[in-house]
């Protein structure tokens, strides 16, 4: 899993607001990184860093919400958390199947049979939890969810400096 | 479960001022779910408290460096119970799933051996329900049901050795310090 970067220049004098600018615009910048490459079903620990950002995001989102113009803040939290959904949607079968792969290698052969019909549950799953994912990332391309996200730091940043 | 406010911040106020409410706030949020999720019945509680581990962890990540060294080590802290309540939250997601898998393979089973013995038959005979089309699958449903009841319990008991161990380290009154602390002014005796 990917470390949380710091944030730079955060001191106990800065001003809230200034310091909601500078995090939000650092746990913006590594959720866009994550996300690329998170629909290779082969790598799911793309989608685990990417869902892991999210969070973060999101938590810093709601930690420093007094900082924000309500309307786009609402806004903005809503779409972080619909895209952490679809993240999880991917992620929830992706840890399911990794596990039953440990448990059949472990397992004799007879356990072999249920537990492939277990897995191919969870693959289609994956699948379709896949395909959300997809539809998620088109939504925060069409809806300028980064560009919204830099304005809310933006706006933040106003004021907090006096 | 929803995040309670914190009320009275101020963007224009001291970073670490607002920053110390909201951890104090997490902190009580936290704690609030024990004895409740010390409970191994209490899945939702438990489920809660990760959630609520995991805020704690977060604005930690952010603002630990602000204050007394213990912050950080509390955030890493908060980080060990949110990643063992996680792994205990995993096995409650999915052996129900396993459960409602292994009924409706029960009814499946269930229907397909009475289509095969004759309609007029005065009992259902052995043999017939022998051939049930998911004997294969059984043995392995059957043990992954048991590996996930058995693993939760086991990581059930570990969880509150954590839990315990936190309270002998004094997790809870050594942030509640280093809150108090500002860092660079913090003591050398806590590091």
């Amino acid at each position: 899993m990917a470390k949380a970067r710091d944030i730079p220049g955060l001191d106990g004098e800065l001003p809230f607001a200034v310091a909601a600018a500078r995090t939000v615009r650092v746990r913006t910048a590594e959720l866009f990184e994550h996300l690329d490459g998170v629909l290779d079903v082969g790598d799911i620990e793309r989608v685990h860093d990417a869902r892991v950002a999210t969070r973060r995001l999101r938590a810093v989102l709601e930690i420093y919400r007094e900082c924000f113009p309500r309307e786009p803040f609402r806004a903005a939290l809503r779409d972080v958390k619909a895209l952490a959904d679809a993240l999880g949607a991917r992620r929830d079968p992706d840890v399911h199947l990794a596990a039953l792969e440990e448990l059949r290698a472990a397992l004799p052969e007879e356990d072999g049979p249920g537990l492939a019909l277990m897995s191919a549950r969870f693959r289609a799953e994956q699948s379709a939890g896949n395909d959300e994912l997809a539809q998620a990332l088109e939504d925060v391309r069409e809806f300028h969810l980064h560009e919204r996200l830099v304005h809310l730091a933006d706006a933040a940043e106003a004021a907090g400096t006096p | 479960m929803k995040a309670r406010r914190v009320k009275g911040l101020d963007p224009q106020g001291g970073l670490a001022d607002q920053a110390e409410r909201i951890i104090r706030v997490r902190l009580e949020e936290l704690v609030a779910f024990t004895p409740r999720a010390l409970d191994p019945t209490e899945v939702q509680s438990l489920h809660d408290m990760r959630i609520a581990a995991k805020r704690l962890r977060y604005v930690l990540e952010i603002f630990g460096g602000l204050f007394g060294p213990y912050a950080e080590k509390a955030g890493k802290r908060a980080k060990d119970l949110q990643d063992l309540i996680g792994e205990i939250h995993d096995c409650d997601v999915m052996l129900p799933r396993v459960h409602g898998l292994i009924s409706e393979l029960e009814h499946a089973d269930a229907v397909a051996v009475r289509g095969a013995a004759p309609a007029d038959a005065e009992d259902l005979d052995p043999a017939v329900t022998a051939a049930a089309p998911h004997g294969p699958q059984w043995r392995g449903l059957h043990t992954l049901a048991t590996h996930l009841a058995a693993r939760r319990a086991l990581l059930f008991e570990r969880f509150l050795l954590l839990w315990t161990e936190l309270g002998r380290e004094g997790f809870v009154a050594r942030l509640d310090f280093a809150l108090g602390e500002r860092a660079g002014e913090a003591s050398e005796i806590d590091r």
